[in-house]
């Protein structure tokens, strides 16, 4: 890893917001190549910063920054990649089921897929059934992510997954949930493709649902 | 000493006598579909209509035989006296803020009748209703929000988190310090209202943020906060907070509401000598998807690790089934 890779990588996990645009401008004019300066530093960054949240070194409030400094770190590249072979690693439909309107840990776990290569779409929060059946249609996503926090609200993600059994369309999509009353074993029971405890968890999983292992 | 409900759980607060049994208590909300079509009372009136709030708080003892009455449901009481825009919810929804009327972090306007807007004045003349019904037999409990939570409603929880993680440490603690007369003047009513204990509910959550944060930010504001209100105050701070758990015993309060993801044998060891430890049925797992018989082994598994109150969590779903409430009462009524 060149030293300008290395000093990106660093500002992620540190949350360096102010200087990242810089260095990542710095490896741009160095010539390095674009997608180690997106897997590499920031990808890479990003998931030491995943970690040191599961293992409870850090918190929200720096997973925050952490985010913040990878997005506008991205912010310099995407315009490059125009033109390019940037392929996605898969679209993911994301969104805080009816009755729910906290979306904290939906938007770390949007933040940190965007940032390794997955191609979201945020629906947002308090989103009804055939609402989510709908754009699942419409989109047609690899993958489609169902939050909650609230335990009242948890029986909305076995109602989205048993209308798109209905419609035909389970096969077609891998469905994970997650949120703060939500298990391993829930998502079992309600016919999830595979549940995830934080965002750096939800990443892991998204690359697992895509790649088919 | 008579095991009265108030007895058994004022005794228990302050680890006194024993008593024939242990105490269960509802210190964030025990209301469920089941309780509501029992009592004939239902959300979204229960916030809103004092009437209505005692009614459906008594309904909690009478008919579920919990110790305590504990008449405020929501969380959102204090932030629409201060300029949020409440959704009261329905029977099946909790209510929640549509707007955050100072993400801005621009100075908070605090009303100089604040404790006679609508939203706070129902919970202090529903606590008057119950205090005439079951004064002095069942322990009348209140609940205010400490000014961490209000900030959350105020600002916007991301946005208040955002602002710690770039360290603007000046403009989040102007903003707690801004809301802190709110919860102390509303604690304060609550106990002239008649309340016998006060829940104060802050959620410097254990998967939000870390010790590290509620000792930088709150630490001091929660010692002020006890230091000034003189009746028996109850944290809640959901999350697992085992790294924080000794940090409350410092603030100065009288007792803990604890998640079941502590275990009790753990926490009793850390703190249960300097403060009540008040918990820790599990919500989700437990008194919605279990049985009477995993919340009975929950309660059992407690009260022998000795924690002195035994309750839920945190507010309860609101499809928990009724049976499973019962089953933690019938638990405790086994004695020690």
């Amino acid at each position: 890893m060149t030293e300008t890779l290395e000093q990106i990588k660093q500002a992620v996990i540190s949350g360096k917001h102010k200087e990242i645009e810089t260095l990542v401008q710095t490896a741009v004019d160095e010539k390095v190549d674009l997608s180690s300066i997106i897997n590499t530093a920031l990808i890479d960054g990003m998931d030491v910063v995943g970690q040191q949240f599961a293992s409870g070194e850090i918190f929200v409030p720096e997973m925050l920054i952490a985010a913040l400094t990878m997005q506008k770190g991205l912010a310099v590249i995407k315009p490059l990649l125009k033109g390019k072979d940037s392929k996605s690693k898969g679209t993911v439909l994301i969104g805080t089921v009816k009755g729910d309107l906290h979306d904290i840990g939906k938007n770390l776990v949007s933040m940190m897929l965007e940032g390794a290569g997955f191609q979201v779409v945020d629906l947002g929060v308090n989103l009804g059934v055939e609402q989510l059946v709908d754009k699942v249609t419409e989109i047609k996503p690899d993958i489609l992510g169902l939050s909650t926090l609230l335990t009242t609200t948890m029986p909305e993600m076995q109602k989205v997954i048993s209308v798109m059994r209905q419609r035909g369309l389970r096969s077609s999509v891998k469905i994970m949930v997650g949120g703060a009353p939500v298990d391993a074993h829930f998502a079992e029971k309600i016919g999830a493709d595979g549940y995830a405890k934080d965002a750096a968890g939800a990443v892991q999983l998204a690359r697992k649902l895509v790649s088919g292992n | 000493m008579k095991s009265t409900p108030y007895n058994l759980i004022m005794s228990a607060l302050y680890n006194g006598k024993k008593g024939s049994r242990p105490p269960a208590a509802s210190v964030t909300s025990i209301v469920c579909h089941d309780l509501m079509d029992a009592s004939g009372v239902s959300f979204p009136e229960a916030h809103v209509n004092s009437e209505a709030m005692a009614e459906l708080a008594l309904a909690g003892h009478e008919i579920i035989g919990f110790d305590t009455v504990m008449p405020e449901y929501s969380v959102h009481q204090e932030a629409a006296a201060l300029g949020c825009d409440v959704d009261w919810g329905s029977r099946d929804q909790m209510p929640d803020s549509r707007n955050a009327p100072y993400a801005d972090f621009s100075d908070v306007i605090i009303p100089e009748n604040i404790l006679e807007k609508p939203s706070m004045r129902v919970v202090l003349d529903a606590i008057s209703k119950l205090r005439r019904h079951v004064g002095g037999r069942v322990a009348i409990i209140g609940k205010v929000m400490g000014p961490w939570t209000l900030s959350y409603h105020m600002a916007g929880t991301q946005n208040l988190l955002l602002q710690v993680g770039l360290g603007e440490k000046d403009k989040v603690v102007k903003m707690l310090r801004q809301l802190m007369p709110v919860t102390i003047a509303f604690a304060k009513a609550q106990f002239q209202a008649g309340a016998d204990i006060v829940v104060l509910a802050d959620h410097a959550t254990g998967n939000l943020v870390g010790s590290y944060h509620y000792k930088d930010y709150l630490l001091a504001i929660h010692q002020e906060i006890t230091s000034q209100i003189e009746g028996p105050l109850i944290l809640h701070v959901c999350g697992n907070c085992l790294d924080r758990i000794e940090l409350f015993a410092d603030a100065g309060f009288d007792g803990y509401n604890f998640e079941w993801q502590v275990d009790s044998k753990v926490a009793v060891a850390k703190v249960g000598h300097r403060i009540c430890l008040v918990g820790n049925v599990n919500n989700a797992q437990t008194l919605l998807q279990g049985t009477p018989d995993d919340v009975r082994k929950q309660v059992r598994y407690a009260v022998e690790a000795g924690v002195n109150i035994i309750a839920p969590e945190c507010a309860i779903p609101l499809t928990t089934p009724i049976e499973n409430l019962k089953a933690l009462v019938a638990a405790v009524h086994e004695g020690y």
